[in-house]
């Protein structure tokens, strides 16, 4: 008898309550054992809801229909548990907080294998089998709750695979993560997945980052596009991203460089590719009928409108007033910091993680106060890294009308038009969409009309559509006479937006400087850590003063079809 | 902390010893008795966790002032033979005597739960009551999630704290303090922690959990050195109300007549 398939849906739709079209309609989708797929699709395309019917969350545990069938190595899902099909399914979510549910590393791997009657006897070695083939050995003795975030997700993937699973989900897995962290756990799945060897099926937006270095082999070999709920494409991934390239850019989604040149040039090969070198440098050269002026010139901001002078910062702010019995005063992560943020300017804020970039931007926000040192200046607004955390009203309409003074109505029908809220005005934040959430924290920000607004990774985990349109939002912001500060991992959205770039290493500011400039220096990327997209780089060494007005073409040029010879 | 002798035992039997005494010295409603079982308690918890008298003595502050107000209400109103009178306050015999039973008993109560939580983990009292009292794994494993999220909860109030004042009119150069804005912060976390815990319990649910049957790895024991404890224990009490009583001292409910 020939082995099941691992994954078998057919013709299947999803009908969830309050929505008349079915989230996803008529899918068919079979993965072999031990095949991957890399589902692909933009935001709401129902990739996470094809997932939920693979491991029964649908139609067992939220409140939605399930026409069709789906069946997990021949069972079928909807007369199995999602206990039972825990059996054969192993997941891994975007969430690396909620990644790890017990205490300490071990429980969190020794529980699968209680809940599967495991023999006791083995439990040790296999815990020891699972964490060395993700790279965390040395984590077993630790704390959950002292991981980061690519650890977190590095456990969780043990704690998948170590039962040995049958079909392993991968939601978005890395889109959390910093790019160490990126890293980290793309070497784990290569090589775990390659031990155990189940059936993968992942969803995810960053495709060069989870490709790394070995392009487009670094990905699963085959796609399936997902196009508001139904498959739009479905074969081999080198020819699914030359044929529908230039769509599933439109549509938002992120594709690795070559797929994404190719999309726009109709070449292939990447930029060791001379047509694709030759676009690039069109793209630079041509600066006519472009919007603002060159690089190099931007550098004529306004007036400085908050100065940190001398200024050392700390977790929980000033070390004195926090010492308690026994308690060691909270250590200084920053020191001698003098900052000046213009009206005008976009400024990126760079550094490992953990330098005290989150920490810099509050205390420059008055919520901490300087460990020493000064902050002059009007009060400026934040926004921050989980858009969540600053929702304080039950409408999206109330939300940014919050703390307002003056003709509130007024102020909040401009807001939501212009970050696109106004068919949303009456929804719960809470159940917007991500890009949805940071488009909506960056209105009620934005709203207030402070001098200075600083953004604190506010592009993590957004699709390209959605960064495209956050940075959009801090570019009008910034040319409507704001001082405007984003931290970001990510390097190319800040060399596409930032006027000047701030590098913050060894506890200290190491380069501060225009963005070209300070990228280009190899000895500033060196002591920070920070490593530069492939395009990033050449544009840099190629054309350094039309880098910014290229990656800013190729954004617009993703949002429209502008395929030169690509057929679509 | 394992050094401690206490903090070896098993904490289901710690837990069931606790229940038992708590349970015994309900029924005794004099002082002696209850001051003499009080005393023992506590040199063996002193002896077991082995904690610092400090530690002890501020563990010990909610008890005492339980206590105290248990017994003060007691000499004021009880009614029986005067001792002393001035005014509308009057002391009498039997309040003083089961004011001060019912405030050493509250000591008992309390020196024997502060011996059990400085000698027992959480995590550890857990597994062994999913091990040991079968609790359900579904229950003890939800309990260990809740655990994680409450360790986080501190970093969260604060990141929540400084998401909304940024927005909040400041008065004073100060961020805000008041009610309205920590009941804001308060529903926020509410809801990010509940979002969480569904995707903690759907993180669960996809290890399996729920799944029988099931193995326990590192099996958590009752060991003879526990059964010693227990025995002990219980061998103490006893002898201490058989004495109580063999010397007319002892005395239960029948006092509050």
């Amino acid at each position: 008898m020939p082995e099941p398939t691992a994954v078998e849906l057919r013709d299947v739709s999803v009908h969830v309550p309050r929505r008349t079209e079915p989230v996803v309609s008529g899918v068919d989708l079979q993965v072999g054992a031990g095949e991957h797929v890399l589902l692909l699709g933009a935001s709401g395309s129902g990739k996470s809801t094809v997932l939920q019917c693979v491991t029964g969350v649908v139609p067992h545990s939220v409140n939605a229909r399930l026409a069709g069938q789906v069946r997990v190595v021949g069972r079928s899902t909807d007369e199995t548990s999602v206990v039972e099909l825990a059996r054969h399914v192993g997941v891994v979510a975007q969430d690396p907080t909620s990644a790890v549910c017990l205490p300490d590393v071990e429980q969190e791997l020794a529980l699968p294998l209680e809940n599967h009657a495991v023999d006791p006897g083995t439990i040790g070695a296999r815990i020891d089998a699972a964490l060395g083939a993700v790279g965390a050995t040395h984590l077993r003795a630790r704390a959950t709750g002292e991981l980061s975030g690519g650890e977190s997700q590095r456990v969780a993937l043990a704690a998948a695979l170590v039962t040995d699973c049958d079909v392993l989900l991968l939601d978005e897995p890395t889109s959390m993560l910093d790019p160490a962290g990126v890293g980290d756990v793309r070497r784990a799945l290569d090589t775990a997945v390659a031990r155990s060897g189940p059936a993968v099926v992942l969803v995810e937006h960053r495709l060069d980052d989870v490709a790394g270095e070995r392009g487009l082999d670094g990905l699963p070999g085959r796609i399936v596009v997902l196009e508001a709920g139904r498959v739009r494409a479905d074969g081999p991934t080198g020819a699914v991203l030359r044929e529908h390239g230039a769509e599933l850019l439109r549509a938002g989604c992120w594709l690795p460089l070559d797929a994404e040149l190719h999309a726009l040039t109709g070449a292939t090969g990447g930029l060791e590719e001379p047509r694709n070198r030759a676009f690039l440098r069109s793209l630079a050269d041509d600066d006519g009928g472009s919007p603002g002026p060159p690089d190099g010139e931007v550098a004529r901001p306004g007036p400085a409108v908050l100065r940190a002078r001398g200024l050392a910062v700390a977790h929980g702010g000033t070390p004195a007033r926090r010492r308690r019995r026994d308690r060691d005063p909270a250590p200084v992560l920053l020191g001698d910091v003098d900052l000046e943020l213009r009206a005008g300017e976009v400024v990126g804020l760079l550094g490992p993680n953990g330098v005290g970039k989150t920490t810099l931007l509050l205390t420059l926000a008055g919520l901490l106060p300087p460990a020493e040192g000064t902050v002059d200046g009007a009060r400026a607004g934040m926004v921050f890294q989980n858009a969540e955390y600053q929702f304080v009203a039950h409408t999206v309409a109330e939300e940014v009308a919050h703390g307002l003074t003056g003709p509130v109505a007024e102020t909040v029908a401009h807001a939501l038009a212009e970050h696109r809220l106004a068919h949303l005005a009456a929804q719960d934040p809470f159940r917007l969409s991500g890009g949805e959430k940071r488009r909506l924290s960056l209105a009620a920000m934005l709203a207030h009309d402070r001098p200075c607004l600083l953004a604190d990774e506010p592009t993590l985990g957004l699709d390209r559509r959605d960064t495209v349109a956050a940075m959009a939002s801090l570019r009008r912001a910034a040319d409507g006479g704001k001082a405007v500060v984003l931290s970001s991992h990510d390097l190319r959205t800040v060399a596409t937006v930032a006027d000047r770039v701030v590098v913050l290493a060894e506890g200290t500011v190491v380069a501060d400087g225009p963005t070209a400039a300070v990228l280009g220096d190899r000895d500033v990327l060196r002591r920070a850590g920070l490593r530069l997209p492939p395009l990033v780089a050449w544009l840099l060494e190629h054309a350094p003063a039309a880098a910014r007005r290229v990656l800013g073409r190729l954004d617009s040029a993703a949002a429209e079809p502008v395929p030169v010879g690509a057929a679509s | 902390m394992s050094a401690a002798p206490l903090a070896r035992r098993n904490p289901t039997v710690k837990l069931a010893l606790v229940f038992v005494v708590s349970l015994a010295v309900m029924f005794v409603l004099d002082p002696i008795t209850a001051a003499v079982l009080y005393l023992l308690a506590l040199g063996g918890v002193a002896l077991g966790t082995r904690a610092p008298a400090r530690d002890l003595v501020l563990a010990h502050v909610p008890f005492l002032a339980f206590a105290l107000g248990v017994l003060v209400v007691n000499v004021l109103s009880r009614p029986g033979e005067v001792l002393w009178q001035a005014g509308v306050l009057r002391v009498t015999v039997e309040g003083l005597s089961v004011g001060a039973a019912l405030a050493a008993r509250t000591l008992v109560v309390g020196v024997l739960a502060v011996g059990f939580l400085l000698s027992t983990d959480g995590v550890a009292l857990v597994h062994s009551l999913r091990q040991n009292a079968r609790l359900s794994p579904r229950v003890a494993y939800a309990v260990l999630a809740g655990y994680r999220l409450l360790q986080d909860m501190p970093k969260e109030w604060a990141v929540i704290q400084h998401a909304h004042a940024v927005r909040a009119p400041w008065r004073g150069g100060r961020p805000p303090r008041g009610p309205r804005h920590l009941g804001r912060v308060v529903f926020t976390l509410l809801v990010v922690t509940v979002r969480r815990g569904e995707r903690m319990a759907q993180a669960l649910e996809s290890r399996g959990l729920g799944l029988s049957p099931r193995t326990s790895w590192r099996p958590v024991r009752v060991t003879p050195a526990d059964w010693l404890l227990a025995a002990g224990v219980l061998v103490v009490l006893a002898a201490v109300l058989a004495g109580s009583a063999a010397l007319g001292v002892l005395r239960g409910p029948g006092a509050l007549g």
